[in-house]
C-alpha cells in the first residue's frame, strides 16, 4: 500500500470510531450491518476477488454462522465459543463446497454454489425441530464481554467493529504472507501454478473455506445485532448482493468490499425518496459503473490516482515497452 | 553419466489418434538435449506426459530412478524438476519479482510454516540475484504484465529457474522472440548451464538455437523417434531432412 492509500485507510478507520457520535439509533444499526457485510463480503472476496473461484454460496454461510451461533447461545453456550463455532463450522462446509470447484470453474461452480445456498434455505426453513422454520429464532442475547455489555446500538457496533478490525487485520496478514501470492497465482494461471509446485488443490479448498469461514464469522456477529433470525435473510438474494458489493467495491481489491457493502448499506436510504424504483436506479448505476469501470470504485480511484501520478511523473522509456507480437 | 530422466516406451493416445508412440529416451545428468520435430510430431505431447500435466497411455517415466508416471505436476516440481511453456505463462498482476518469489515459495518449508513465514518466502534476495542474472533489475517491480513479449520469455525462463531446479524442461523458448532477445536468452540459458550445471532438455523449432544450445538431438516425427546425434549429425540425417521437408 502506498503512502496515499495509508493515509486513507487511516481516516476512514478514525472516521468508524467517531461515527456514533453524530448519529441516532437507526444510523448506528446501519453502520453495524455494514460492519456485517463488510466481513462476509471480505470472505467472498478472498475465494472471488484473490483466489478466482466464483461463489453464489456467501449468505448460505452468513446463514449457517448465524444460526450456529443463535442455537448455541440458545443452549447456553457462552458467546466466544458460539462465535468460533460459527466460524469453524463454515470452515469445514466451505472446505466441503471447495471440492467441486476442483473439477468445475466459472459458471459451472456458480450454478453448484447456487445449488448449495438453495439447499441450505430448504434445510433452514424445513427442519423446524432444529431451525424454527419460518418462524425462525428470536430472543438472541447480545453478549456480555468482561463485563461489558454490547446491549446497547453504540456498545454493539464498537464490538462489531473490534471483531472487523481483528478479522481484517488477521485477512490482510494472510494475503501478505505467500499464501496470498499463491492465491493470486490460482486466480491468474493454475496451469502454470501447477508446474511451480503449487498444490492447487490444497489452496483452492483453502480458499473457499477460509472466505465460507469469514462469511459465518459474519452471520455470528448479525444474529445477536438484529436478535432474530429467519431463513428468509439467507437467500440467494443475499448471495447476489454480496457478489455485487465485492464487484461494485473493486474485486481483487483489499478494501473493495468495505466499499461495497457501504454502497449497499446507504444506497437504498439515499434513494429512500423514489421508494419501489430505487432498485432500478441501483441496477442501472451498476450497469453504467461496470461498463466504466469493471474493476470497481476502487479500480477506478486506482485508475484516476495512477493518471494523475503518470502526469506528474512520466515514466522511463524503457517501461513503455511496445509488446512484440508472437 | 548417470541418467536425470528416463522416459521408456511412452505412449500416449487421444481417441484414435496416438499422439506420441513408443518414445524412449535418457537424459544424463549435465546436458542439454534437443528436441526437435516438425509441428504435430507429439513432442509438446511428450513433455506434458513427463512433467503430469497428461497421464501416458502407456510406458514410465522416472527421474533419478523414481518412477513419476501419474504424479502430479506440483510433486514433480518438488523433485526438482521444472518447465517453461510454449505459450507465454507469466502472472500477468504480479510484479517480476514477486513472479520469481512465487516460483521458488513452494520450495520453501510446508504450507502451513509459509502462512506463519516472512511474506517473501525468505526469497526476496534470491529473486534479487535472479532478476540481475536475467538482466531484468530494470524491472525488477514492473507488473510482469507490462513487460515486452521477449522480457516475459526471460522472465518466465527466470522463474524455472528459481527454485534450483535439477532438470528443466524448456517447451520452444524462442518462439516469438526477435533475434536479439533471442541471442540474449541462448546466452543466459548456456551461462546457467556452465554456472550451475544443470541439465536442460529443450524442444525448439529454431535450428540455429538448437544447433547452439544442445549436445545431442532426438528428432520425432508423427509421435515416433526417428533420429538421434549430435547437432551436426542430425543436420545430415536423410530421415529427419524427408521428415521436415517431404519428398
Amino acid at each position: 500500500m502506498n503512502r496515499l492509500g495509508a493515509l486513507a485507510v487511516a481516516a476512514a478507520a478514525v472516521f468508524t470510531v467517531v461515527l456514533p457520535l453524530f448519529l441516532k439509533p437507526y444510523g448506528i444499526y446501519l453502520s453495524s450491518t455494514w460492519v456485517v457485510l463488510s466481513i462476509a463480503a471480505m470472505g467472498l472476496n478472498l475465494t472471488l476477488g484473490y483466489a478466482g473461484q466464483v461463489s453464489l454460496a456467501q449468505g448460505a454461510f452468513v446463514g449457517i454462522g448465524a444460526y450456529t451461533t443463535a442455537l448455541l447461545m440458545h443452549a447456553g453456550v457462552p458467546y466466544p465459543i458460539a462465535f468460533v463455532a460459527a466460524g469453524l463450522v463454515c470452515f469445514v462446509v466451505g472446505w466441503v463446497l471447495g471440492y467441486p470447484a476442483l473439477r468445475v470453474q466459472h459458471h459451472y461452480l456458480a450454478f453448484v454454489t447456487l445449488a448449495f445456498t438453495t439447499l441450505v434455505f430448504l434445510v433452514l426453513r424445513n427442519e423446524e425441530w432444529l431451525t424454527g422454520g419460518t418462524y425462525g429464532l428470536s430472543g438472541i442475547p447480545r453478549p456480555t464481554l468482561f463485563g461489558w455489555s454490547t446491549t446497547g446500538a453504540v456498545s454493539f457496533y464498537y464490538f462489531s467493529l473490534g471483531i472487523l478490525t481483528v478479522l481484517t487485520a488477521g485477512t490482510w496478514w494472510m494475503l501478505r504472507s505467500p499464501w496470498g501470492r499463491a492465491f493470486l497465482a490460482l486466480r491468474e494461471n493454475p496451469t502454470r501454478a501447477l508446474s511451480l509446485g503449487l498444490d492447487t488443490r490444497r489452496y483452492t479448498l483453502m480458499a473457499f473455506a477460509i472466505g465460507s469461514s469469514l462469511g459465518g464469522l459474519s452471520g455470528a456477529v448479525f444474529a445477536p445485532l438484529v436478535q432474530y433470525i429467519e431463513p428468509l435473510s439467507f437467500t440467494l438474494n443475499l448471495s447476489l448482493n454480496l457478489l455485487l458489493m465485492v464487484i461494485v467495491g473493486g474485486s481483487g481489491f483489499f478494501f473493495g468490499p468495505f466499499v461495497g457493502a457501504l454502497v449497499a448499506v446507504l444506497l437504498p436510504e439515499w434513494l429512500r425518496f423514489i421508494q419501489g424504483y430505487y432498485l432500478v436506479v441501483y441496477a442501472v448505476m451498476v450497469m453504467v459503473m461496470m461498463a466504466f469501470s469493471p474493476t470497481g470504485i476502487l479500480g477506478l480511484v486506482e485508475r484516476f490516482v495512477k493518471a494523475v501520478s503518470v502526469r506528474h511523473d512520466p515514466p522511463e522509456p524503457v517501461l513503455q515497452a511496445k509488446r512484440t507480437s508472437p | 553419466m548417470t541418467a536425470v530422466l528416463e522416459v521408456a516406451n511412452l505412449r500416449k493416445s487421444f481417441g484414435g489418434i496416438t499422439a506420441v508412440d513408443g518414445v524412449s529416451f535418457d537424459v544424463h545428468d549435465g546436458e542439454i538435449l534437443g528436441i526437435i520435430g516438425p509441428n504435430g510430431s507429439g513432442k509438446s505431447t511428450l513433455f506434458n506426459c513427463v512433467l503430469g500435466q497428461l497421464t501416458p497411455t502407456e510406458g514410465e517415466v522416472r527421474v533419478d530412478g523414481k518412477p513419476t508416471t501419474g504424479m502430479r505436476p506440483c510433486d514433480i516440481n518438488r523433485l526438482g524438476v521444472s518447465r517453461t511453456f510454449q505459450l507465454l505463462q507469466v502472472f500477468p498482476q504480479l510484479s517480476v519479482r514477486d513472479n520469481l518469489i512465487l516460483a521458488g515459495q513452494e520450495h520453501q518449508g510446508s504450507m502451513y510454516s509459509r502462512l506463519l513465514g516472512p511474506a517473501d518466502a525468505g526469497l526476496n534476495s534470491a529473486a534479487g540475484q535472479m532478476i540481475e542474472f536475467f538482466r531484468l533489475t530494470h524491472l525488477a517491480h514492473e507488473q510482469a504484465g507490462m513487460l515486452s513479449y521477449g522480457q516475459q520469455k526471460l522472465l518466465d525462463a527466470a522463474m524455472a529457474f528459481m527454485a534450483g531446479p535439477r532438470l528443466v524442461l524448456l517447451d520452444e523458448p524462442a518462439g516469438g522472440v526477435n533475434l536479439t532477445m533471442l541471442g540474449h536468452l541462448r546466452e543466459r540459458l548456456q551461462a546457467y548451464h556452465a554456472e550451475r550445471k544443470a541439465t536442460f532438455v529443450v524442444i525448439e523449432h529454431q535450428m540455429e538455437f538448437v544447433m547452439a544450445l544442445c549436445t545431442r538431438v532426438l528428432v520425432l516425427a508423427e509421435g515416433r523417434l526417428i533420429a538421434e546425434g549430435s547437432p551436426q549429425e542430425i543436420r545430415r540425417n536423410p530421415a529427419v531432412i524427408e521428415a521436415y521437408l517431404g519428398h
